[in-house]
């Protein structure tokens, strides 16, 4: 089974910084706040199951 | 499972690719859906500070540990009562909660998902398998 690809480049288009709140299908962010607990509370009321990500400018350059 | 790496933001190429998988993290009554990079080269997993706080776990309560990365030490926090639910596999594991990582917040490696599921990187096709171990 192959499951559908997160692009994360469309859903952290328009946010540099902070954190998103992304939709059980993973093709929209519902919420952005300047940080998680913010978004957490934007969501608290929200049925739908959610994912928090950090949204930043750069992933690359990675070494861990 | 196959799942396609994720393309994520990156300054000069428009673009990076990276294996990440949905995860939601329980402890006790709190629970926690993020994305987690797969990574063979990560001795065990990590969480943030930060979401060890919406957690509702008391970290600054742990003793630290240290640890290395290829750029230096890191200050750890070891955390044994986590469950994870990844693709409907649901195990225990032990994370260490990390002040200040970066980019990445959560970080999955050897000692937890790798212990769970044969895991093969394709990332010549952009993609990587991920088969969970059966249990009697």
């Amino acid at each position: 089974m192959k499951y559908p690809k997160i692009n994360f480049v469309k859903l952290l288009k328009d946010y540099k910084d902070g954190w998103v709140a992304i939709s059980s299908d993973f093709k929209s962010v519902v919420f952005h706040g300047k940080d998680l607990r913010e978004v957490m509370k934007k969501t608290k009321s929200s049925k739908e199951k959610i994912y928090y990500f950090p949204a930043g400018q750069s992933y690359s350059n990675f070494v861990g | 499972m196959i799942i396609p790496y994720s393309p994520l933001p990156d300054f000069k190429s428009r673009s990076v690719l990276a294996p990440l998988i949905p995860v939601t993290f329980y402890n006790g009554k709190y629970e926690f859906s993020t994305f987690a990079l797969v990574d063979s080269g990560a001795t065990g997993g990590v969480i943030s500070t930060v979401i060890a706080n919406a957690l509702h776990i008391k970290w600054e309560k742990i003793p630290v540990m240290y640890g290395f990365t290829v750029g230096g030490t890191l200050r750890s926090h070891r955390f044994n009562s986590l469950k994870a639910n990844i693709y409907d596999h649901e195990f225990s594991l032990s994370m260490g909660i990390v002040e200040g990582t970066s980019p990445y917040k959560c970080i999955l490696g050897q000692r937890d998902l790798f212990q769970r599921a044969k895991i093969i990187f394709e990332a010549y096709k952009n993609q990587f398998e991920l088969v969970f171990r059966e249990y009697n």
